[in-house]
């Protein structure tokens, strides 16, 4: 049988696509089961001792009873839903300013990517020295305009670290937002402007029934994209609070972290990380789902 | 043909091995992050070259707080350095983990075996089996301002009791003055530790968690005391690691502050002489306790052993030592090198020398770091800030150290 024959066999599309199928397998679905089989055996390299068998769900019933584990998913959940909302806000706002063309927002609309440039690490040294306790400019300046009577450690106070933490990774995180949704603002058919217009639509009708409904396949997207990145990286606030004090600014892919890296509990670990995988995948089906972005 | 003499010729000079050609490489992990740490590293990696010309060194730095989970994550994937710096309280875990090897009978055979105390070698021995040789030491000591004290008309505190009443007499909001530098952020947990056992609490015993309640009790409302009900430490206490208590300190804001001798340099580059000078940490009621951190290097990478047992042997030498404390300030580990005139001359480092005669290890329980990290340092600051009480907060100290062990 010839290259040409077999070429004109139906199983030629399967085999055709098997270098796709493998390099998916080996570097999504291993990585993801194997994930998944650790949160059901034991491993701690720090006790060899205890082996590495399978556990069923040891692990899920310890976290079930682990307070830890319920701080941090609050935690989480403030985290996420406080970050998202200020960044969407802050970066609708931006966008709708430099979609105006006013004179000057065209250097603004590259001068507001800056925060998105620096890295997490880098932002977040930089927000630590700014509201730093002894020598923060920000302090600085809310007690010479009266606000504070002297300078206060955002940090290390439990009710508001979590929150400082989040005004840094609002002011870092917006430019996603406020960029795609310029993207979407630019991409709005003039036509539609006009006919709003004629049909005497002020500038609130005008944003919640030409603008808001053309942007929501974008504010759909960009919001699932930015839960999974918050939800998955502790940076920000593993570098402003360590998670602390006692706690308070505690999420949970911090919690994973530091069972993995400073305990050495990959089992435990991967627990903690399949609920913020199921999580993430549960969010993103009943978001998308409810938006009926995809109806169309 | 000639085109392959011609060819031959061009590359005789990359073939022919010079005189002083290097026949072992090695690669050495570390995690030194100050300028003066990498100035120290470069003047003994200087020294070792010299000594040992046939052997290049590779150094490669790797920051602390990620040193454990890269050394995991070589360990998991065969991709282990020749050699590692190891600190006493990851000994244990980086033992079972499977990173080290066992250097007993080198160690035993080595010429300066001996000149090292017993405590130098149990800090990195388990389960009978040595797995490092001592590099420097971190004594712990107190800075204190001196001038403050001599205004107060104060001496040095010894026992706890002194220390807590000059952190109070010192302290002064008004000119944003405190007492003390408490260190309640990251690697706060430290003192916690120190400090049960200064209050006569074991942590464990014989692989048993141990720790006496109400004794714990007491020692860490000792200790959060100074915050919540003294207020003679900065408001940020909870929050302040090692950077924040040493800039606190050289801007003048704190009285006192605990660290090693490791932070020597950096207060002598920062402060007048005569304003500041160092103690021992003062006694508690029922014990006085300072860490002798010894900081090893141990072999985690077989392959080349005998030149990273070269490296790991030259750190003890005195000229390697000396070079070193000169630089950072940090103790060499061998007492033979401490006793070198250029480090008893000095008065400031008699505080340290004082401490070596009662200086304990650190804590070198299998899963310390993680129950230290995970556990002391959160419930220690609950406690810091009002969020639980002492008893509470060592309750929950003794639960992690339970499921720990």
């Amino acid at each position: 049988m010839g290259l040409g024959t077999l070429s004109e066999r139906r199983g030629w599309v399967w085999f055709l696509l098997v270098p796709s199928l493998l390099l998916i397998a080996a570097v999504v679905l291993y990585p993801t089961f194997w994930g998944m089989s650790l949160s059901f055996r034991e491993m701690r390299l720090n006790r060899p001792d205890l082996g590495t068998g399978f556990v069923g769900f040891k692990h899920y019933v310890a976290l079930w009873n682990d307070p830890v584990f319920w701080l941090s998913l609050r935690n989480t959940l403030v985290w996420v839903v406080g970050a998202t909302m200020g960044e969407f806000l802050l970066g609708l706002t931006t966008a709708l300013l430099v979609d105006r063309g006013l004179p000057g927002f065209r250097a603004a609309s590259v001068l507001i990517l800056l925060p998105w440039f620096l890295p997490n690490v880098v932002a977040g040294h930089i927000w630590a020295l700014m509201l730093d306790p002894r020598l923060g400019v920000i302090n600085d300046i809310l007690v010479r305009i009266g606000v504070l009577d002297s300078y206060f450690a955002w940090f290390a106070n439990p009710d508001t670290a979590l929150g400082a933490a989040m005004v840094v990774e609002i002011w870092h995180g917006f430019p996603f937002f406020a960029l795609l949704l310029l993207a979407g603002l630019k991409a709005v058919p003039l036509e539609l402007y006009e006919s709003a217009e004629i049909d005497g639509a002020g500038p609130f009708a005008r944003f919640r029934h030409v603008i808001l409904p053309q942007l929501q396949m974008i504010i759909v997207a960009t919001v699932v994209l930015r839960v999974i990145s918050l939800v998955n990286a502790p940076d920000i606030i593993l570098i402003l609070t360590g998670g602390g004090p006692g706690r308070a600014s505690q999420v949970l892919s911090l919690y994973a972290f530091l069972k993995v890296s400073k305990e050495f509990n990959f089992g435990y670990g991967s627990a903690l990380a399949m609920v913020l995988f199921v999580g993430l995948m549960g969010f993103s089906y009943l978001y998308v789902r409810l938006s009926n972005v995809l109806k169309e | 043909m000639r085109r392959r003499t011609a060819l031959g010729l061009l590359a005789a000079p990359l073939i022919v091995r010079p005189a002083t050609a290097q026949t072992a490489s090695i690669t050495y992990w570390h995690h030194f992050t100050s300028t003066t740490e990498f100035q120290g590293l470069e003047k003994v990696m200087a020294l070792f070259t010299k000594r040992y010309p046939s052997i290049k060194l590779v150094q490669e730095n790797i920051p602390n707080p990620e040193y454990m989970a890269k050394m995991t994550a070589a360990t998991m994937a065969n991709a282990k350095p020749n050699v590692a710096m190891v600190t006493a309280e990851r000994v244990a875990d980086l033992v079972a983990m499977g990173t080290l090897t066992d250097l007993s009978q080198r160690v035993k055979s080595w010429s300066r075996y001996t000149e090292y105390p017993a405590q130098a070698w149990s800090g990195c021995t388990v389960g009978g089996k040595i797995y490092g040789v001592p590099a420097f030491t971190f004594v712990d000591w107190m800075y204190y301002r001196k001038d403050w004290f001599d205004e107060a008309g104060l001496k040095a505190p010894t026992t706890m009791a002194d220390f807590a009443a000059a952190a109070v007499k010192l302290t002064d909001p008004a000119k944003n003055r405190y007492g003390f530098g408490l260190r309640g952020g990251p690697g706060g947990y430290k003192f916690i530790i120190d400090l049960f056992e200064a209050w006569g609490s074991p942590i464990v015993v014989n692989g048993k968690p141990a720790i006496d309640r109400i004794k714990a009790a007491e020692a860490l409302r000792f200790y959060t005391e100074l915050l919540t009900k003294q207020k003679a430490v900065p408001a940020s206490a909870p929050g302040d690691g090692f950077r924040q208590i040493m800039d606190g300190f050289k801007t003048g804001q704190t009285a006192m502050v605990w660290h090693h001798t490791g932070s020597f340099t950096e207060i002598a580059a920062a402060l007048k002489p005569g304003t500041w000078a160092t103690c021992p940490i003062p006694a508690g009621p029922a014990a006085r306790v300072a860490r002798m951190s010894y900081q090893f290097n141990g072999i985690a990478n077989p392959a080349q052993a005998d030149a990273s047992w070269n490296w790991l042997g030259f750190w003890g030498e005195p000229d390697a030592g000396i070079a070193f404390l000169e630089e950072t300030g940090y103790f060499p580990s061998n007492p033979i090198v401490a006793a070198d005139p250029r480090i008893t001359g000095n008065p400031l480092y008699a505080a340290a020398i004082e401490t070596t005669k009662f200086g304990r290890l650190p804590q070198g329980f299998t899963g310390v770091a993680g129950w230290s990290d995970n556990v002391v340092q959160p419930e220690f600051q609950k406690a810091l800030t009002g969020r639980s009480t002492p008893a509470q907060a060592v309750d929950a100290m003794i639960a992690g150290l339970e499921a720990t062990l």
